[in-house]
């Protein structure tokens, strides 16, 4: 009787926590995004006593803002496409090849995983005003792409490694090209790990601050850097608006992820199940 | 084996060159940059003059070693607080039998990694700065919302959002591969719930909970947002004093000689605590 007493006094404990846990990951999320809809226009106590979309006007209606939506598309698509293409490349390469020296590429390529985002800006910083590119918006592409090619190389890796070299000399020895092998054998079978790495590397561009803070001129500066000068100069809640938009693109992103990929796949079944 | 294939060499050759190009240049660019004398008003450090320390000596002065430890500190107290609290979600992943729980918490922490370090810092400050619930934990703590010791706190937690979700997931994949007999054979043979698991589950999930912090550190000592943000300048962390550097002092070669410091910091850590693990756990605990 006594165990008992103590196991679901455990039990009751953990669970304690799990839910703890669960209302600190999700509580402040739900109150930004309830506050978004505050009628009031001041920044005031949760909960809002009215609701409105004055908020998001604002946030629309700013051109700050607008601008620096449409040059955060713009440079992740620009990002995703290229670090995507170069990525895929790299994972070819190391995938379909016989060749010495290829788990020390390997980590090569992911090393930008390892290095703070602002070392990486401040030494791009450095090296593009001396090489004299002053163009924001290729100062900000070179930074993403190299920011974000670990994710397209790791994940088309993962995509390409289950298919097996035979299956590409049985394309080729019925007469394809290596352009046809690629697109019919290859791609369709590596496509959910390529398409899983673009779109982690559009989500982390898109959200990129420490990287571009260094690089970004008047003329291309992106919605987290607006969102987040606005931020230190008054806290009112047009951000709170941005921030539920954003919320929003996240959840389209995990969408597509669960379509592509599988969310349940990502992390894989276990054994004992 | 063979030398590299030709066809290898043209699909390897775009990555490289960006690679050469756009990082291992430019971080033997800020190498050098970190020991050039500073000349105020000038992008760049003086050319012509010797090269020297001193933009490393001034980081051994107590103020920047404080910020170092906060750092350090910060960081770690947040992956701590991270294992602990996503242990638990990690196991309700991996061993609940209903697949409604399961797909809805994978999709929940998936959507908290993927979401935007600025909806993150802006959401906890709304509610756990001045306007949310600031004043009442400050007050349990015995601190003043405005105090350094709450900015830390701040940080801390806004370190651990982040780090939970990643936890559970990196976690996950060890627990459901742990026979869950073990645990209830512990049980049958007159454990209590808590020592069941203290004995069995746990310890076999060592490797992944390793391999979790390891993951959360390195990413939380590197964190700038949250910091940024969260700290309300009062905790600044390496890549905060880096960023500064630049945008209010236009200090390039003392800015470098800091991302240096921050680069050697991580490198430390993540091959450091890897090559300990490797050493003190068996098997493939990485």
């Amino acid at each position: 009787m006594m165990r008992r007493a103590v196991d679901n006094a455990w039990r009751a404990a953990v669970i304690a926590l799990l839910a703890l846990t669960l209302a600190f990951l999700i509580g402040p999320l739900i109150v930004a995004i309830m506050m978004s809809f505050d009628a009031r226009g001041f920044l005031a106590p949760f909960p809002p006593t009215a609701l409105s979309l004055r908020w998001y006007g604002t946030f629309f209606a700013d051109k700050s803002f607008v601008a620096g939506l449409k040059m955060s598309l713009a440079l992740a698509v620009a990002a995703t496409l290229i670090s995507g293409a170069v990525g895929t490349a790299a994972a070819l390469a190391l995938t379909q090849y016989e060749f010495r020296g290829k788990a020390f590429l390997s980590g090569l390529f992911l090393s930008p995983l390892m290095i703070p985002a602002v070392v990486i800006g401040l030494a791009l910083l450095i090296f593009v005003s001396r090489w004299g590119i002053f163009n924001g918006f290729s100062r900000l592409l070179c930074a993403h792409v190299i920011v974000t090619l670990p994710f397209t190389i790791r994940s088309s890796l993962a995509g390409l490694a289950g298919i097996r070299r035979s299956m590409v000399d049985a394309a080729l020895s019925l007469g394809a090209n290596d352009r046809q092998a690629f697109f019919d054998i290859t791609f369709p079978l590596a496509k959910t790990g390529i398409i899983a790495g673009c779109v982690f590397a559009f989500a982390f561009s898109l959200d990129d601050v420490a990287v571009s803070l260094f690089l970004y001129d008047t003329n291309s500066v992106t919605l987290p850097i607006a969102l987040v000068s606005h931020m230190r100069a008054n806290f009112d809640l047009s951000v709170a608006a941005a921030a539920t938009f954003l919320a929003f693109i996240t959840v389209l992103l995990i969408v597509v992820l669960d379509r592509t990929v599988g969310l349940n796949r990502v992390i894989g079944q276990g054994v004992y199940r | 084996m063979p030398l590299i294939p030709a066809r290898a060499v043209v699909l390897l050759a775009p990555g490289l060159i960006v690679l050469a190009i756009l990082l291992f240049l430019p971080l033997a660019n800020i190498a050098v940059e970190s020991i050039r004398p500073y000349v105020p008003g000038k992008i760049g450090g003086a050319r012509d003059a010797p090269f020297t320390l001193e933009n490393y000596a001034a980081l051994l002065h107590p103020v920047y070693l404080g910020y170092l430890g906060t750092m350090i500190w910060c960081a770690f107290a947040a992956t701590l607080l991270a294992l602990v609290t996503a242990y638990p979600i990690a196991y309700v992943i991996a061993r609940t039998r209903t697949h409604f729980i399961r797909i809805a918490l994978v999709g929940l922490l998936a959507g908290l990694l993927f979401l935007s370090a600025l909806v993150r810092v802006y959401s906890l400050e709304l509610s756990f700065g001045t306007v949310g619930l600031g004043r009442t934990i400050a007050r349990l703590m015995g601190v003043t919302p405005n105090s350094r010791s709450y900015a830390e706190f701040l940080v801390t937690i806004g370190l651990a959002h982040h780090a939970i979700p990643l936890s559970a997931l990196l976690m996950t994949a060890t627990i459901q591969n742990i026979n869950p007999r073990l645990a209830e054979a512990a049980q049958a043979l007159g454990a209590p719930l808590w020592r069941a698991h203290l004995s069995t589950t746990i310890p076999l999930s060592t490797p992944g909970l390793l391999s979790a912090f390891l993951v959360c550190y390195t990413i939380n000592l590197s964190a700038f947002v949250v910091p940024m943000v969260l700290g309300r300048g009062k905790v600044h962390f390496l890549s905060n004093l880096v960023y500064d550097r630049y945008g209010e002092l236009a200090n390039f070669p003392s800015g470098s000689a800091i991302a240096i410091e921050l680069l050697l910091v991580t490198l430390v850590v993540t091959y450091g605590f890897g090559w300990m693990v490797r050493r003190l756990v068996p098997g493939d605990a990485r």
